[in-house]
């Protein structure tokens, strides 16, 4: 079986015309793209919209894609730069819903809501994040991402990102208590 | 480095079920709570992203992103285009406006001629005899027509008296 071909040669297939390669990479990575704008605070009913725009920019701004980060972590940038903007186009307002999370349908209702209440504080608490923290600390524990590659793709070092995730840690866990 | 941060930074790819934990870091997770409310709040995180609604089909959301794509690609075009156009046209306008400025750099001073049919019939003698009065004014009058009461009708006449008296 071939060896399957990495995010940059995709990429470089796609600027040179194979479109196929672009339908490669956004089945690779839509959703991944859609877990960072969930978890970062997006609403549920927008993430495939917001999927879509993260794309679109992404694939318009190939160029700008320095390959020292891998091609996931830059599209979270990406994606958390749509994400800011979306939250001032709101003008300020919370982007994350209180309630959005059914409930209902579960096998053992009070086990369920007791975890899913849980889910539910810890996503506000990673909206809540300073962006940087936010963005390192989803990179870390939702894809694990290295820390060379978190801090490529933000533009930090790696023991600057470090610091972030410890950060973001820590104070996760006081919201979260 | 302790064994704290050595365990928090194995807490990713074990709770992702990429590793596993060693006996040691089980024994070292089990006894300290501070370890464990990291691995509660990692574990928590990926449910958080795996309870993330799920994405379009990929090739619905390829084709949606390649639609967009082109369409940006012709909006470019058009506007390129019609970018070189009006540029295009401002040339030939700045060469015209050129020209003209030239041309009227090497003209005579422009005269102006008005027509005044009323003055063709006079004699050239009762032209210079009107053209005289023209030229002195008479001093206490003016070329404008000074607003009189006479132009008043009663009505307009009572209303300038009335302010008048206040």
């Amino acid at each position: 079986m071939p060896d399957l071909p990495g995010d940059s040669e995709l990429v470089e297939a796609y600027l040179g015309g194979d479109e196929a390669s672009a339908a490669e990479l956004v089945r690779r990575h839509s959703a991944a793209v859609g877990r960072f704008l969930y978890s970062s605070g997006a609403p549920a009913d927008d993430v495939d919209d917001l999927v879509q725009e993260s794309l679109f920019r992404a694939f318009r701004a190939l160029g700008g894609w320095r390959r020292t980060a891998s091609f996931r972590s830059w599209l979270f940038t990406i994606a958390g730069n749509l994400l800011r903007d979306e939250f001032r186009r709101r003008k300020g307002r919370q982007v994350i819903p209180l309630d959005d999370r059914d409930y209902s349908d579960r096998t053992d209702p009070a086990g369920e809501l007791a975890a899913s209440e849980v889910e539910e504080r810890v996503r506000q608490g990673i909206a809540s994040l300073p962006r940087l923290q936010r963005e390192v600390f989803l990179l870390r524990a939702q894809e694990g991402a290295g820390y060379e590659d978190i801090a490529a793709a933000l533009g930090t070092t790696p023991g600057a990102a470090r610091v972030h995730y410890h950060h973001a840690v820590k104070r996760l866990k006081e919201l979260v208590r | 480095m302790t064994a704290c941060e050595r365990l928090s930074d194995r807490i990713p790819d074990v709770a992702r079920g990429r590793e596993r934990w060693t006996a040691e870091e089980s024994a070292h997770l089990a006894a300290c709570a501070d370890c464990r409310a990291e691995w509660d709040l990692v574990t928590a995180a990926i449910r958080v992203g795996a309870g993330a609604p799920d994405p379009r089909d990929p090739s619905a959301m390829t084709d949606a992103v390649l639609w967009r794509l082109a369409e940006a690609r012709r909006s470019r075009r058009s506007r390129r285009s019609w970018g070189l156009g009006i540029a295009a046209a401002a040339a030939v306008l700045g060469v015209i406006w050129a020209g003209r400025q030239s041309q009227e750099n090497t003209r005579q001073p422009a005269q102006v001629e008005i027509a005044l049919p009323e003055l063709e019939p006079l004699e050239t003698a009762e032209l210079d005899s009107l053209l005289e009065t023209m030229d002195a004014p008479q001093v206490g009058t003016s070329a404008l027509d000074e607003p009189s009461l006479d132009d008043l009708d009663a009505h307009e006449l009572e209303q300038v008296l009335g302010t008048l008296e206040g």
